[in-house]
């Protein structure tokens, strides 16, 4: 018998590591769904804050309100890229309170995360956009397109059939992340696994079971993304 | 006198410390075609790519349908940004054809043709469909429509991509090295295409190497060399007697290739 696999077994007549998950899993299950939140919350407002920046970014600073959009939008992305996720998510919802703005565990947990994710998103988007040849903007131009319009029908379309990999990248590296937010007490699936870990005193089943369940969610957002990416692959050489 | 289609006047441009048009004065009359020819590095492309702003230009103007690009002078002699929506509608008046093709990857060969009509000139997408079939069936790509850039041949995209800007109806279309990125036996299918576009009375500026086209479509024929221009011509005098050296020696090169 593999040694590995003794803590499956029932070696002193006490409950075994699967007696645990059976009894565990409706529990765990309940917090993976706060994670899943968590984690689309994230996911869709990271992602427009990202394409609003990423755009602010890229485009000319020709005004003084496009100019400020960008500085704006470097100084985001610099800040958040340059500081812990930890130490925002205390700041949000520790450091607001001081102000006497009080959000609830998920609220603040949401905001931390999506304004992390917009950051790295940002660079992401910035990055899908400015490999797309610039012989398609100045074609979009030459028909007698907006910049806007242009952006619109032609870059974007092409951008984000690129920016699938990388994004489904990030989606599972903040899916891992929102495991953080278990610091501010949201019960979420690490927090069942540090709850469960500590009232039963079987820490490798409690954590062992939420590193699985934390497994399967990865994997099945990684093969949906590898199933979009597929689709979207159709033109392309 | 008719107003001409293009006017430059005393048009410099730099990228950075590289001075590559020097004092460009020309005119392109209704109607006309204009071959531009030279060695690469001559600035060609660059003075065609100013005629639609695509380029700013740094000094000069340039009048394209009686309108200003890019800039206009005010009475008191300031220079002022031509507004955003002007210069797009004057846009919509130039067809452009790039070296690279630059067709939409994600659109099919018809919406493309289509692109253009929908969104920038407002046509019904029924309509905008029909002619954008009947535009690339006169390019013979009548059995493409539905294929994407990706699955067609270079030439195809070529002609696609000449379709697509005659949708716009323009009143000049920008030819920039249109055969230079094909391999040579699909050159012959897009020149014939802009021969058909030339009779049709288009006027046209078309920067390009193919000196058989220039000799039978050009009315004129002009050669850069180091962002001038050296020579004016009509094709008959450009080819059999060139006055300058340098296009003597262009010539030599060119022909014996």
């Amino acid at each position: 018998m593999n040694h590995l696999w003794l803590f499956l077994l029932d070696t002193a007549g006490r409950m075994t590591s699967w007696d645990f998950w059976a009894a565990y899993l409706p529990y765990y299950l309940i917090g993976a769904v706060v994670t899943i939140e968590l984690t689309v919350v994230a996911v869709i407002s990271g992602t427009l804050l990202g394409l609003l920046a990423a755009l602010a970014k890229i485009g000319a600073a020709k005004t003084l309100l496009t100019a400020g959009l960008k500085r704006l939008a470097s100084l985001y992305t610099w800040a958040i890229r340059g500081t812990p996720l930890l130490v925002q998510i205390y700041l949000v919802h520790f450091g607001l309170n001081q102000f006497d703005i009080t959000l609830s565990r998920f609220e603040s947990g949401a905001i931390a995360l999506s304004v992390n994710a917009g950051a790295y998103i940002t660079e992401i988007i910035r990055a899908g956009i400015l490999s797309i040849d610039k012989g398609q903007m100045e074609a979009a131009r030459a028909l007698g397109m907006s910049y806007a319009k242009a952006m619109r029908r032609v870059i974007i379309p092409q951008a984000y059939r690129r920016l699938t990999p990388p994004l489904i990248n990030e989606f599972v590296a903040l899916l891992k992340d929102s495991s953080l937010v278990s610091v501010i007490g949201l019960v979420e699936l690490m927090r069942t696994a540090r709850i469960y870990s500590s009232s039963t005193f079987r820490p490798f089943d409690a954590f062992l079971l939420a590193a699985l369940i934390y497994l399967l969610l990865t994997t099945v957002f990684t093969t949906i993304g590898n199933y979009v990416e597929k689709r979207l692959e159709v033109y392309e050489k | 006198m008719t107003e001409p289609v293009v006017r430059m006047k005393g048009v410099e441009k730099y990228f950075g410390s590289l001075h590559v048009l020097k004092n460009i004065h020309l005119s392109v009359a209704p109607g006309e075609v204009l071959v531009i020819c030279g060695p690469s590095g001559s600035g060609k492309s660059t003075l065609l790519r100013c005629v639609n702003h695509l380029e700013p230009i740094d000094e000069g103007e340039i009048f394209v349908l009686g309108q200003p690009v890019g800039f206009r002078t005010l009475p008191n002699g300031r220079k002022v940004p031509v507004k955003e929506q002007d210069m797009n509608r004057l846009r919509s008046q130039i067809g452009m054809v790039f070296q690279r093709f630059n067709l939409f990857p994600h659109m099919t060969a018809l919406e493309n043709v289509m692109e253009g009509l929908v969104t920038v000139k407002k046509v019904p997408r029924d309509e905008a469909r029909e002619k954008a079939k009947r535009l690339l069936e006169k390019v013979g790509l009548g059995d493409k429509l539905q294929n994407y850039p990706s699955q067609l041949s270079g030439g195809q995209q070529q002609r696609t991509a000449i379709a697509r800007a005659l949708g716009m109806e323009p009143k000049l279309m920008l030819f920039d090295e249109p055969t230079s990125a094909l391999d040579p036996e699909l050159i012959g299918e897009v020149l014939a295409v802009m021969k058909d576009v030339a009779k049709e009375g288009m006027t046209m500026m078309v920067v390009t190497h193919e000196m058989g086209f220039a000799r039978e479509m050009a009315d004129r024929v002009i050669f850069m060399d180091q962002g001038e221009i050296l020579e004016e011509a009509e094709p008959e005098k450009f080819f059999t007697e060139p006055e300058h050296e340098r296009t003597k020696a262009f010539l030599r090169r060119i022909l014996a290739s």
